[in-house]
């Protein structure tokens, strides 16, 4: 069953195209890995996909449903939510108090939203961090805040911009194993990640974008193969690595 | 018990006593210090008798309960919305037109200046989603909507346009909300002001004040959770419009006049809605409060006993005093209480283990 299908997706500023004719599916439970080169487009996608940009071009259906246009928070309401690449913690608010935030969309009651924020933090290894300011975390664990508070929202599907970005490789690995934990729980998620490590051990499958376009998709052995990946793209990453 | 070191943490009660369950729980501590300040107003008429200082702890009074209402539109949602006098103006003019027109008791007037003082929030709120008015473009706005309300006011006839309204006092009466002493009012503002600390409190404790913290935090993330923020910044306006609104038929009726130029008025705007939340510690739950109690006092000891009747002075003080307050205390009073609150807290608890 496909959870999330995004039909020619274009996106216009002015005169520049940022996104052109983006087609990408993703199935239940699947793990999609989308890179590219900074300034590829793959933001600008994500951003249209979860309702922060009304596509120019093009249409997002999730769950068989015309999702296009949507809100965010209708969007995260039907069960698809984000993560954003530079992190946005409440930072005057606790730990459990911003993961609260994510579990009163589905319900009204406080001790109700304050038990699903334990668990999902207990989850991702915060249990005993729910009392700190989230301004005065460190990144690795804003980052992890970052996806305990979509987590909270009980979603479906996931959009991680770059959740791995910035961290050592240690912080980096856990996340990781996190991600397997909340894939394992049947959540379908779509990366964005800079980091080859990351998406080759936990991609199914790869769509590579380059200058807004998509120029390679397919399993992740297959698609580093490729020689036009190769030329825009893994060249370049190799020397950075 | 079970507490981290860290001075970022907030308490919360792990059972125990109930002297303890609020001890270890900041915000329960600044309920108790604002109902304990409340509870200072009430008993001072057994000290003073002048007229002129009951004046002052009325206005005092008042003025936390105007400032709880600003405080849940600009602390909470963090909207900076400045003119927020518009509100109180909307809840006097309605009260008195409904009494001098209609004869209709204010005791029913102030909380339908309530209800209309809520309608123009809601306008408000319209306007501003309708056109995207953020931060600096809303604060401009509501300036702006001040100035024309205040040249609708001067025209307009049937709310007696320069020169106000005024009730006649004639016999003062329960049912009228006129009375021949200052005790009565004291403490119609603090039954006001009580309600205001208990809808503030409640609110900061539900869906809808984290929704409101988180959409003041960040917006864009709030709605990446599912948060509405349209309709959650729409409920604040309306919610401390309302508030603002009661405030202002209360005022109304203690000044018992009021004109375009006094109501609508960006000076005035900022002692009785702006200063005790800022002086306090803007968004916190106390704020109004400490700020409050500090706020009126300050303002009439500058005007009675450093002014010598000279009236420029009292604005350069009363401005020099807010913005040192902002350089120097950007938490308020609260940042302070606060910190000195977490260092007993530390003793006791260190002593304990």
């Amino acid at each position: 069953m496909t959870i999330l299908r995004v039909e020619n997706l274009t996106m216009r500023f002015g005169g520049l195209v940022a996104v052109k004719d983006l087609s990408l599916s993703v199935e239940e439970g699947e793990i999609l890995g989308m890179i590219g080169p900074n300034g590829a487009g793959k933001t600008t996608a994500f951003n249209m996909i979860s309702g922060y940009y009304k596509p120019t071009e093009g249409q997002v259906f999730f769950q068989g449903q015309n999702i296009t246009g949507l809100r965010p928070d209708q969007v995260c309401n039907r069960g698809l939510t984000r993560t954003f690449q530079v992190v946005k913690p409440f930072s005057h608010l606790t730990v459990l108090e911003n993961v609260m935030v994510g579990a009163y969309a589905h319900t009204n009651k406080n001790q109700v939203a304050r038990d699903k924020a334990r668990e999902v933090l207990d989850f991702l290894g915060m249990g005993d961090k729910t009392e700190l300011l989230a301004g005065g975390l460190p990144i690795a664990l804003r980052k992890r805040l970052e996806i305990a508070k979509a987590l909270a929202t009980e979603p479906k599907m996931l959009l991680l911009d770059e959740a791995m970005a910035g961290l050592r490789p240690r912080e980096t690995d856990e996340v990781i194993e996190l991600v397997r934990k909340v894939s394992k729980q049947g959540v379908a998620l779509l990366l964005v990640e800079h980091v080859m490590r990351v998406i080759m051990s936990l991609a199914d499958r790869i769509v590579v974008i380059h200058h807004g376009e998509k120029i390679a998709e397919g399993e992740p052995q297959a698609v580093v193969r490729d020689k036009t990946v190769i030329d825009a793209y893994l060249g370049e990453a190799q020397v950075d690595a | 018990m079970k507490t981290t070191t860290n001075s970022q943490t907030k308490g919360k009660s792990q059972g125990g006593s109930l002297w303890q369950s609020i001890f270890m729980d900041w915000d329960r501590v600044q309920l108790v210090i604002s109902f304990a300040l409340l509870a200072l107003l009430a008993l001072s008429p057994l000290v003073v008798k002048s007229p002129y200082y009951m004046s002052i702890i009325i206005l005092t009074t008042l003025y936390i309960f105007t400032g709880i209402s600003w405080n849940i539109i600009a602390g909470f949602s963090g909207q900076l919305l400045i003119a927020h006098i518009s509100f109180l103006a909307f809840g006097a003019y309605t009260t008195f037109v409904l009494y001098i027109t209609y004869g209709i008791t204010p005791w029913v007037g102030i909380f339908v200046g309530g209800v209309v003082a809520a309608l123009l929030g809601l306008g408000m709120a319209f306007v501003t989603l309708r056109y995207g008015l953020k931060m600096d473009y809303f604060a401009l706005f509501s300036i702006a909507l001040m100035v024309a309300l205040k040249a609708l006011f001067l025209k307009w006839k049937f709310v007696g346009s320069t020169i106000g309204l005024t009730i006649s006092l004639g016999e003062p009466g329960f049912s009228k909300m006129i009375f021949d002493t200052k005790e009565p009012y004291l403490y119609i503002a603090l039954g006001l002001t009580v309600i205001g600390i208990m809808v503030q409190y409640r609110l900061y404790h539900s869906k809808m004040g984290k929704y409101f913290l988180a959409i003041r935090e960040d917006e864009d993330a709030a709605a990446a959770l599912g948060v509405n923020t349209s309709l959650y910044n729409t409920l604040a306006l309306v919610i401390g419009g309302a508030m603002a609104g009661v405030g202002g038929g209360f005022y109304a009726m203690y000044v018992t006049h009021i004109e375009p130029p006094q109501v609508f008025d960006l000076g005035f705007n900022v002692e009785i809605m702006m200063a005790a939340p800022i002086i306090g510690g803007l968004g916190s739950l106390a704020g109004p409060v400490l700020g409050g109690v500090v706020n009126k006092p300050f303002a009439e000891f500058v005007r009675g006993f450093v002014a010598g009747g000279n009236p420029a002075v009292l604005p350069i003080v009363y401005g020099l005093f807010l913005i040192s307050v902002i350089l120097f205390l950007p938490r308020g009073l609260t940042g302070v209480v606060h910190d000195l609150y977490l260092k007993v807290r530390r003793r006791y608890t260190s002593n304990k283990a």
